[in-house]
């Protein structure tokens, strides 16, 4: 498969880039990596006029440790970089975990952060070649006003597979987004959107230049089952992270990931650990609910009455674990 | 689309070439500078068989990597991989084991493994799995090839004692 044509546009500062992207709407299109967005665009799923390159802006690739403890990862870091980052590997393991199941190895040394969190959605149907979708019936991504996933569903339910969101969302990072007119940060929690095609908060024009990660504090775990252990997009992701006691938590924050046009936060479920605390019957009753919580579609690969079962002793499996872990102040 | 001049060293060879945009180095490297021991696969990022070495000699996909952007840097291919008139270690080691079949996946294979044993000549079954994960071979399977791995890391291994004491 070829690329189609497009203008390249390499920016010298990231100034310079927001004055591109203010300047040509939505006929531009973001790459940092391009593990993305060129396989997209090699299937005709995209075909910006403009592209935009984040790659060579050293003020992308910076991590940071702010005054407050709270660490900035610049959002063109690749993912084998974070990964192998003694900060992230120390202070941050859950999100180490969750990067370095990534892809396989080479798409993590060009896949970067931002385009992790930012990964476009996908389905069964419109994921396929030109020519195979070209015989049938268009969607919300495409020409039509349909989705094939849900039928009579108003939207498109194509799935999110970030395996960097859930566990960002639990540990209440926040990203930036820049533009020309400025930045606005936006937590991680409200930043997708339950729509496969808008699936971020993202408005043209912007680009996500940061996340910040508040400063490591109790536990997390995350946990990611697929078909193959390598190279593969998620059946479904588990990011959880508790403050406090097994007996007493303070804060207990669960995220599912891969289920769903956005990763699923499961309030329900938190309070029930919140109150009971972790113990095996709380753990069931909060395993129960993610399960519940499935919408009964096959968005992807997985048929649902296979990933409800799974996800049920993800859920468990991955709290038992961060149970036992040892408790951080 | 005006094409753009660029300035790429493969195998330590400096080559400058005009490039669209939208050419992927895969491309570049086989059709403008006819070195066509890289392989295009899947062209999709599944594969891995258009693996090369980048600058630090890590693992890139030269099927989603543009031309373009890779003005200035330097990259190495299964045709630099041997070293003088001799084989790599990797390269014979492969042989050894019949670690090839059909072959089209082996150009891919070995730039994974050189880029693993670079840096780790004590590779876990772990480390193999991580490191070659990326690459299909659809023909057979990995036991001949991580066989061959192993091999090749213990012969790099003594050639690090051995440089040692002299």
């Amino acid at each position: 498969m070829q690329l189609p044509q497009f203008e390249y546009i390499r920016p010298k500062s990231l100034a310079e880039g927001l004055a591109a992207l203010a300047e040509h709407g939505d006929k531009i299109a973001i790459m940092s990596g391009g593990s993305d967005l060129l396989l997209n665009m090699k299937f005709r799923l995209e075909g910006p006029a403009y592209l935009l390159s984040l790659n060579g802006l050293s003020e992308l690739q910076q991590l940071e440790k702010l005054d407050d403890g709270s660490l900035r990862v610049g959002a063109a870091c690749t993912l084998t970089h974070l990964a192998e980052h003694t900060i992230i590997k120390e202070c941050y393991p859950a999100l180490r975990a969750a990067i370095f199941v990534v892809g396989s190895r080479h798409v993590r040394n060009m896949g970067t952060i931002g385009g992790n969190i930012c990964l476009e959605t996908r389905c069964w149907y419109t994921n396929q070649s030109k020519i195979w979708r070209d015989t049938r019936e268009g969607c919300f991504k495409t020409d039509a006003e349909q989705c094939h996933v849900i039928k009579s569903a108003p939207k498109c339910h194509a799935l999110n597979s970030t395996d960097s969101g859930p566990i960002l969302m639990a540990l209440d990072a926040s990203v930036v987004l820049a533009s020309h007119t400025g930045e606005r940060i936006v937590p991680m929690r409200e930043f997708y959107q339950n729509d496969g095609v808008e699936h971020t908060v993202l408005k043209p024009g912007e680009v996500l230049t940061a996340v910040v990660l508040p400063p490591a504090k109790g536990r997390s775990v995350f946990r990611k089952l697929s078909q193959r252990e390598g190279l593969d997009f998620a059946t479904g992701t588990f990011a959880a992270a508790v403050i406090g006691s097994n007996e007493q938590p303070e804060s207990v924050s669960l995220v599912l990931g891969s289920v769903a046009p956005e990763p699923r936060v499961m309030p329900q479920a938190e309070k029930i650990l919140l109150e009971g605390g972790l113990t095996d019957e709380a753990i069931d009753a909060a395993a129960d609910v993610a399960r519940r919580a499935l919408l009964e579609v096959t968005n992807l690969f997985t048929p649902t009455f296979y990933k409800k079962r799974l996800i049920k002793v993800l859920v468990k499996d991955a709290l038992l674990e961060l149970r036992d872990q040892r408790v951080r102040g | 689309m005006a094409k753009q001049l660029i300035a790429l060293t493969v195998n330590g060879d400096p080559y400058e070439v005009a490039v669209s945009p939208h050419q992927t180095l895969l491309e570049v490297m086989r059709d403008s500078l006819n070195l066509t021991g890289t392989k295009r696969g899947c062209t999709a990022g599944s594969c891995g068989v258009c693996t090369v070495n980048g600058e630090q000699g890590e693992v890139i996909l030269s099927c989603l990597a543009l031309a373009v952007e890779w003005d200035g840097r330097s990259v190495t291919t299964v045709e630099g991989v041997e070293e003088g008139n001799e084989l790599h270690p990797i390269q014979k080691s492969f042989l050894e084991h019949g670690a090839v079949q059909c072959g089209f996946c082996t150009p891919g294979l070995i730039m994974s493994a050189k880029a693993l044993l670079d840096v780790n000549t004590s590779p876990s079954e772990t480390d193999i799995n991580e490191a070659m994960a990326g690459v299909i071979c659809r023909c057979t399977g990995h036991i001949k090839v991580k066989k061959a791995i192993k091999e090749a890391a213990s012969v790099l291994r003594e050639r690090e004692v051995n440089h040692g004491e002299s």
